[in-house]
């Protein structure tokens, strides 16, 4: 077990590593520095080609990465080209509320799919499944930002229900904290939840067709038992994987709903940061939203020795 | 016994692991947020709502005051705060209220006094003596006194420090304190637009020596305008309260502003409507017929001394040939341009300076739409199947769609526009590096005629990226720069426009209109014409 964790750890930090040299060559490929950005659109060359200098920006790129990367193993991720404040301190302001619309999205995503998909599946064939089935690819199908615009028109601007953007803190008002959060969290949830039915729905029906549901239909169980004893524990694994995929995604913010919700995550961090050529604060969110990704899987690989008796790890 | 052993150790793993990310989220450095942090939350209560905000606000005694929280939508948010290291117009928008300049533009776009209350030239032009206000105090207390210009204008010089502004200092010698009263500014040439270059513009901010020296600039600017700054957070937006000591006697009324980001300019404009806030930046052209009849907002425009242009690169051929250019400076329609590009919201003009303004001047060589002298000149220049491409980008998506409406107005005389689309990043490399047959932007927040021509169109001009030299235009760019009388100056710089328009080195197109909307609450507020936002003297009436 501690073995398995350790070199699960020790694969994560290589699969960083990676992460930062795709990211360090991807916006290197790209023209446009952050200093241009920085200067605006009118300043004299010898400045320019000062502050170039001084932030390292004629070295030959392996020497940056390098130069980098030392850094960022003793944990100093760099400062900002753009505001000039330390990398760490911008990527960790930005997570409260990253991590409340990936919470709010997966909450809403799993209150639709669960009793959904699970309905669906053993009612397979019924009308109520055609139906959920629809549902489902409507659900992937409408982009999120018309939904998004749709959902501020209707419940903001038409019915006065709910504020149309912005954030406020759990610590500032609770209150304003959850009417702040119903509408991106809905427009989110309702894609993620559109997924995970699908997948709920063919993990039960998958279990519901295995000989152990067949024998203990044979012996006479009742069917809610057959469900709750035999079908769901079996069906949780897949689940899990899934929802631990989608919570991965979310967590790396969710860069256009964002923006339409005004709404102060990583994803429009990282949006800004492609935009200003900042490499120092992309780098650094993108290894937050690598590492979390990383992490939430080893947590999903742990739960399935919980949930499945037979899975051991040396 | 076993199974629920390994149950356990899972339990342990899995908590281990969280714990992991906790760390991993929380550790490493302390987060500095100042002293913001922790008056926040007590002075905006919920967030972007400006009932709630207002009601926390102390209605302050015999001085105006009294005036709640103004909530402000801005498309984006500050970068920074340091008034000479940022460029980006969020981070202007909310110091215009924190800092103030030397001199300072009035709702005319003509210079006025501010922190130097008045100001002599010497007989050879070349020494500049500032009187300093009395009594202007800091943000922190501290008194104002003449160092506190020279150390900020030393600062925005010092090549160290890269300020972009540096150039505005092109002919400054020296910047001394004569005495706590009294500033210096000494030059090697004349420079008549200097009270323009140190005082048009927020970027040349006077500033105080402690906050560069403790770091706090970035995140705690002290200034000595209307308002203090209290807090900055991504999710509450930036919070200003009211300067007692504003040295305006009476300003401002407001208890405070608070300005929040909405990029989304449909969301943003939603948010004025349902009162969420009381105004917003900008509004999207083709939004303002829709809201000028909205009895519940109020929109108003200003036409400024910005301009829209293209430029052919004349270090490629035939773009070297200036009958090619003229032909289609000739061949296109800037009615039409402006129409689809600003919803008429502009005016179509031929050169770069608006009507109205000062150092306007008619000057329009051009027929509209003239195919058939186009087709001419064209052919004359031996000039077939001509393909330009175009560079624009949609982070200013009027480029766009000026470059659509070109290409069809171009094709009419057999040239084939290819419109390349990029970031405006990659925009600006390519700009500088040539990479383009032709370029399409703006320029903004132009006051005085030489910001309007010479590092564009004079051959040594830092942004002469397309590549034009004329010695004619040099000369009189060069004298005008030094020329101290204004009808002279006016002259000079009347004939530098004409060439510049004939040789085709811009091909402009319009001045656009400044446009803001707010609520009807809102008084005392007016778009000007350099975009500056200003509230001192704006009032909200509940």
């Amino acid at each position: 077990m501690t073995g398995f964790v350790v070199r699960r750890l020790i694969q994560v930090l290589l699969a960083l590593l990676g992460v930062s040299i795709i990211v360090f060559a991807l916006i290197h490929l790209v023209p446009g520095d952050p200093v241009r950005v920085a200067l605006g659109t009118r300043f004299d060359q010898e400045i320019y080609d000062r502050l170039v200098q001084r932030a390292g920006l004629d070295k030959p790129l392996l020497e940056q990465y390098f130069s980098w990367l030392s850094n960022a193993l003793t944990g100093d991720l760099g400062v900002s080209f753009r505001s000039g404040r330390p990398v760490t301190a911008v990527v960790l302001e930005r997570l409260p509320a990253t991590i409340t619309l990936a919470f709010g999205a997966l909450f809403v995503a799993l209150v639709i799919s669960i009793p959904v998909g699970i309905v669906s599946a053993v009612r397979s064939g019924s009308k109520l499944d055609y139906v959920a089935t629809a549902a489902s690819q409507v659900g992937v199908s409408v982009p999120d930002f018309w939904a998004g615009i749709m959902y501020i028109l209707l419940f903001a601007l038409t019915l006065s229900w709910l504020p149309p953007s912005g954030y406020v803190s759990f610590a500032e008002s609770p209150w304003e904290w959850v009417r702040h959060l119903v509408l991106p969290a809905v427009t989110v949830g309702l894609i993620s939840g559109s997924i995970l039915t699908r997948f709920v729905r063919s993990a039960v029906l998958e279990a519901l067709n295995q000989d152990y549901v067949r024998t203990a239909r044979a012996k006479g169980l009742p069917e809610s038992r057959i469900i709750r004893k035999h079908v769901l524990p079996n069906a949780w694994i897949p689940i899990v994987t899934v929802i631990g995929l989608q919570l991965g995604f979310l967590l790396g913010g969710v860069v256009v709903v964002e923006v339409i919700f005004a709404w102060p995550g990583l994803g429009r961090l990282a949006l800004i940061a492609v935009q200003d050529r900042d490499f120092t604060v992309l780098q650094g969110a993108v290894l937050y939203i690598a590492f979390m990704f990383l992490m939430i899987n080893l947590v999903v690989d742990l739960l399935y020795a919980y949930l499945d008796p037979r899975v051991k790890y040396e | 016994m076993k199974k629920k052993r390994n149950r356990v150790v899972a339990w342990i793993g899995i908590v281990l692991v969280l714990a992991m990310i906790a760390t991993a989220c929380g550790g490493g450095e302390e987060v500095d947020l100042g002293d913001a942090a922790v008056t926040t939350t007590a002075a905006t209560g919920g967030g972007a709502t400006p009932t709630t905000s207002g009601s926390t606000a102390t209605t302050s005694g015999d001085t105006g005051g009294g005036g709640g929280v103004l909530v402000a939508a801005q498309g984006a948010e500050p970068d920074r705060f340091d008034p000479h290291l940022t460029s980006a117009y969020a981070s202007f928008q909310v110091l215009e209220n924190v800092y103030d300049t030397l001199v300072q533009p009035g709702a005319d776009l003509q210079m006025e006094p501010a922190l130097a209350e008045s100001w002599t030239i010497s007989t050879d032009n070349l020494t500049w003596t500032f009187k300093m206000r009395e009594g202007v105090k800091w943000h922190n207390g501290r008194d104002f006194v003449a160092e506190d210009v020279a150390y900020s204008f030393n600062r925005i010089l010092d090549p160290d420090v890269g300020a972009a502004n540096a150039w505005r200092f092109g002919s400054v010698e020296s910047v001394t304190a004569v005495d706590d009263m009294t500033l210096e500014i000494k030059l090697n040439r004349p420079t008549p637009n200097l009270l323009v270059s140190i005082g048009g513009f927020k970027g040349m901010s006077i500033i105080p020596k402690e906050i560069v020296d403790d770091g706090t600039i970035d995140t705690f600017p002290i200034g000595t305008g209307p308002f203090k700054f209290v807090s900055f957070s991504p999710g509450d937006g930036v919070v200003l309260e009211r300067n007692d000591d504003y040295w305006r006697e009476g300003l401002p009324y407001l208890d405070g502003v608070q300005f929040v980001a909405i990029p989304d300019p449909t969301v943003k404009l939603t948010n004025l409507q349902t009162g969420e806030v009381h105004w917003v930046d900008s509004v999207p052209p083709e939004q303002i017929e829709s809201l000028e009849s909205d009895s519940g907002v109020v929109v108003d425009r200003a036409s400024g001394g910005d301009y829209h242009y293209f430029a052919l690169n004349q270090n490629r051929e035939p773009f070297d040939d200036v009958n090619v250019r003229r032909a289609i400076a000739m061949a296109i329609d800037r009615d039409e341009i402006t129409l689809a590009a600003q919803f008429g919201a502009a005016t179509a003009n031929q050169a770069a300076i608006p009507q109205g303004n000062f150092w306007y001047e008619a000057i329009a060589p051009f027929a509209t739409s003239d195919t058939a002298q186009a087709q001419q000149l064209l052919a004359d220049a031996g000039v077939e199947d001509l393909t330009i491409e175009f560079l624009v980008t949609s982070d200013f998506p009027e480029t766009v769609t000026q470059a659509q409406v070109i290409s069809a107005q171009l094709a009419d005389i057999g040239v084939t526009v290819e419109i390349r689309d990029v970031d405006f990043t990659t925009w600006l490399a390519d700009e500088a590096e040539g990479n383009f047959d032709a370029f399409m932007l703006s320029w903004i927040g132009n006051i005085d005629p030489d910001d309007f021509y010479y590092a564009q169109h004079h051959s040594t001009g830092g942004f002469n990226f397309q590549g034009y030299a004329n010695p004619e235009v040099d000369s009189l760019l060069d004298a005008a720069r030094v020329e101290t009388d204004q009808g002279a100056r006016k002259a000079l710089y009347d004939q530098a426009a004409a060439l510049i328009i004939n040789d085709a080195s811009y091909i402009y197109l319009y001045n656009p209109d400044n446009i803001s909307a707010w609520l009807p609450d809102v008084t005392g507020y007016a778009v000007r014409g350099d975009n500056a936002v200003r509230f001192e003297e704006t009032q909200l009436n509940r």
